[in-house]
């Protein structure tokens, strides 16, 4: 038992001073966090935990929304958009549905809720990378989302429906002017950037950077602005630094959760009906399929025409012995370097369904027979 | 002749719907591009004088960070004199600014005395318009009593030495001695530099010169290194331990909950079938490769076989692990009237990767950041385009086969649909029908 000295027996009178400092730092890393005493009345289930509950599950799941936007929305409507959020990650737990919209009700579900999302990946980091106070020039990575942002889906647009094409062509039209203006500023806003940086050189002492960036001059220039900038910015650093003791104390948080959900009572197992949430239906991978489709034909068209051409050629000499086992393994390693989630396998409850083949797992895994 | 082609209402919805998402999402991106272009603008034209006049003294050499203004505060006396000297200096800011918007227009020396007539008239109007081109401060009152006195300002030199402690003192370039008499020695300078808008600070000219408030370093450092901390990856005891118990707890909330619920959860499902896209987009791009490769040798040509034959192998199992993953959908969340889907994007780096600092990118000219942005800016349009164009064959070859041929209805659809397809909405096809000469 006493084999690592580092591990050591936390006893009762540690976790109880340790758990409300975690829990605070959990608060102040999260956005609109409650208090520690809040979290504690959840457990108990007590009403008045509620709506700060519900107000910090709104904020945690839509973070895209600005900070003063969340008022906007009235509680009720808060609450359905926690709930629906919740269902569309596959939250397992039936009773958060069940509780009422008006958010009077439901602190331990709520908690247990949050748990669950803080459980299944670093939620604190992902939130503060989403608003994180830019102070450089900065240039997205990868431009492929920059144009694609479907949004909410647009309500339906004309009430009659049907549309001529010469409406199509001129809407083609339209979006490609777009494009060109975007080239056009997109080149003047690099030029400018370009002067911003040269006239600015040897400024920042600091860095290697040796320049300002667009933010900082500007904060030189406008210095209400830039009061607000570094006040955001040490409202950042307290959130950052909360998060790094959240990441040392979190133990005793989930201990201290084990014992929440010992305090819920056991779920009855009859299925309630629940709305259904939008999901893409069959009927949207079906593109998907031909196009998957189309490639197998052409693959095969090609594979039996090389094949062919390689058993009419005859003198191509002996196949070394380890060359084609070589050959796969180079393959799968291609495959795992390339494939869009290395590690990606479909989910077990895929694999449950079809265990006989394991095709998915053994591509990632090693070489296979192709015959 | 009719030769109007209207689809129908499930297309058309479609089809407007998918064009109008483009459009706005184009929008949305000009609009950001016009915020950072006005702030750029903005940077690079003068600045205004009385902002220019806030910013702290900076300190110069780190060892006077204790006391950085000690060698800038003035005498009482001295304070008192440069407050009147501020007013005043403001004071002819407006005055000259006045003039500028006045005297840019009209040259004429008479006009210049129409537009003190005029602005008896403006001082009755409260709203500040006027005074957008220069965007100052000035009350709309100043002006015609400032321009009379015009003369004045200019030639009071104590105006130009506070200038020039002003500018030592703002500017860091002196943190030593900015004792009014060293003033008057570079009034000369200053005079000749700034001819009629002496106050003006411009990036270009004295770019250089600036310094980034004390606070605002220290805070940025921390930041950064903040940010840094976050992101290494810690494996220490405690660490495993919270991720074994996380994994515990949801595996206990899986069991406790009664409910067997959804093996797959939409995001899920989402999430598998761009994995999916993603997939077939790079064995398609793979596939061209090895058909376009050339083989010199036997060895080459074998290569090329077998990894034909894997790229077939995997497109099998991409496919039979949709069909699984269309009857789980089925099964689970019933059939549902067909949603826009999420397209399929070359895997970018550090997508996964929650927390990513931003890594410096270093150019050399302009024209390399230009195309930089210009490429990357096309990546994205053709992605869109690309979309687009899947979407219309989907929807519009239907038509064109189901349509009587050769009708004048059929010729008009097949011309817009070759030019929405083939030519991307940029060009047309002229369709010339030849009638039987009449004999």
């Amino acid at each position: 038992m006493g084999r690592r000295r580092r591990r050591r027996r936390v006893d009762p009178a540690d976790a109880t001073r340790a758990l409300p400092e975690a829990i605070a730092a959990l608060s102040q890393t999260l956005p609109a966090g409650p208090s520690p005493e809040t979290f504690r009345r959840a457990k108990f289930d007590r009403p008045e935990a509620a709506p700060a509950l519900w107000r910090l599950l709104f904020r945690v799941l839509s973070p895209q929304l600005a900070d003063g936007a969340s008022a906007s929305f009235s509680p009720e409507a808060q609450v359905r958009s926690v709930k629906l959020a919740l269902r569309t990650q596959g939250y397992p737990r039936r009773a958060l549905a069940q509780l009422p919209d008006d958010g009077s009700q439901g602190g331990r579900e709520l908690l247990l809720a949050l748990a669950w999302l803080l459980a299944r990946g670093p939620l604190p980091e992902r939130l503060l990378t989403q608003n994180r106070v830019q102070l450089g020039d900065e240039m997205p990575v990868c431009e492929c989302e920059a144009l694609a942002s479907p949004g909410p889906p647009t309500p339906s647009v004309e009430a009659d429906g049907c549309v001529d094409i010469r409406h199509l062509q001129w809407l083609m039209g339209k979006l490609r002017f777009r494009w060109r203006n975007l080239m056009a500023s997109q080149q003047e806003q690099c030029a400018l950037l370009g002067k911003i940086h040269s006239y600015t050189r040897g400024c920042h002492s600091d860095r290697s950077l040796g320049h300002l960036s667009v933010t900082e001059t500007e904060l030189l220039r406008d210095p209400e602005g830039g009061r607000q900038l570094l006040r955001r910015l040490e409202r950042e650093n307290a959130r950052l630094q909360a998060a790094l003791e959240w990441r040392r104390r979190e133990l005793v948080f989930w201990w201290w959760m084990d014992t929440v959900l010992g305090a819920c009572p056991p779920e009855a197992s009859q299925p309630t009906f629940l709305p259904r949430i939008p999901t893409p239906g069959t009927g949207a991978l079906e593109p998907l399929v031909q196009e998957l489709q189309a490639l197998q034909g052409e693959l095969r068209e090609a594979v039996e025409a090389r094949r062919a051409a390689w058993e009419a050629g005859g003198s191509s000499g002996v196949v070394p012995a380890g060359f084609r086992s070589h050959h796969v393994a180079f393959w799968t390693c291609w495959w795992t370097c390339v494939s869009p989630n290395p590690t990606w396998a479909p989910p077990s409850s895929l694999h449950e369904l079809d265990r006989a083949s394991t095709g998915f797992v053994a591509v990632n895994s090693g070489p296979r027979a192709l015959h | 002749m009719d030769t109007t082609v209207t689809l129908l209402a499930g297309s058309s919805r479609r089809l407007v719907a998918e064009l109008r998402d483009a459009l706005d999402s184009c929008a949305e991106r000009q609009r950001q591009l016009e915020r950072s272009l006005r702030v750029s603008r903005r940077l690079l034209r003068a600045w205004e004088p009385a902002e220019t006049l806030a910013p702290e003294p900076t300190p110069g050499p780190e060892t006077n960070e204790e006391a950085p203004s000690a060698a800038c505060i003035p005498s009482p006396q001295d304070l008192k004199e440069l407050e009147l000297l501020t007013q005043a200096l403001e004071k002819a800011v407006r005055v000259r600014k006045g003039i500028s918007n006045a005297g840019e227009g009209n040259k004429a020396p008479s006009l210049k005395s129409g537009s003190i007539a005029t602005s008896p008239a403006t001082r009755a109007s409260a709203p500040p318009s006027t005074s957008h081109r220069a965007g100052s401060r000035a009350s709309e009152t100043k002006p015609p009593r400032g321009i009379r006195q015009t003369r004045v300002p200019t030639k009071d030199l104590p105006e130009r030495r506070l200038l020039s402690v002003g500018d030592q003192a703002c500017m860091g370039q002196g943190a030593g001695a900015t004792k009014p008499k060293s003033g008057l020695r570079n009034e000369q300078i200053v005079l000749s530099a700034a001819s009629q808008a002496p106050e003006a600070f411009t990036l270009k000219d004295k770019g250089i010169l600036l310094q980034l408030p004390e606070a605002f370093r220290k805070a940025a450092s921390r930041n950064s290194r903040l940010w840094a901390q976050l992101s290494s990856t810690q494996t220490s005891d405690s660490v495993d331990a919270a991720t074994t118990a996380k994994t515990q707890f949801l595996q206990k909330m899986q069991t406790t909950s009664g409910w067997p619920g959804p093996r797959l959860s939409a995001t899920e499902v989402e999430a598998e079938v761009r994995h999916l896209q993603t997939a077939c987009l790079l064995l398609r791009l793979r596939m061209g490769e090895e058909l376009t490769a050339d083989p010199k040798d036997w060895m080459q040509e074998y290569r090329c076989l077998l990894t034909l034959e894997e790229l077939q192998a995997i497109v099998g199992q991409c496919l039979h692990g949709l069909r699984e993953l269309c009857t789980v959908v089925e099964q689970q969340l019933g059939p549902w009237p067909e949603g826009r889907f999420p397209r399929a994007s070359l895997p970018c780096g550090g997508g996964a990767d929650p927390i990513w600092s931003p890594q410096l990118l270093l150019y050399s000219s302009t024209q390399e950041l230009q195309t930089l942005a210009a490429l990357r800016l096309r990546v994205a349009m053709l992605h869109q385009q690309i979309h687009l164009e899947k979407v219309l064959m989907a929807e519009l070859l239907p038509l064109v086969c189901k349509q009587e041929p050769l009708g004048p209805p059929w010729l008009a659809l097949c011309r817009a649909v070759h030019s929405l397809l083939c030519e991307g909405g940029q060009r047309f096809l002229t369709i010339l029908r030849e009638d039987k000469p009449a004999d």
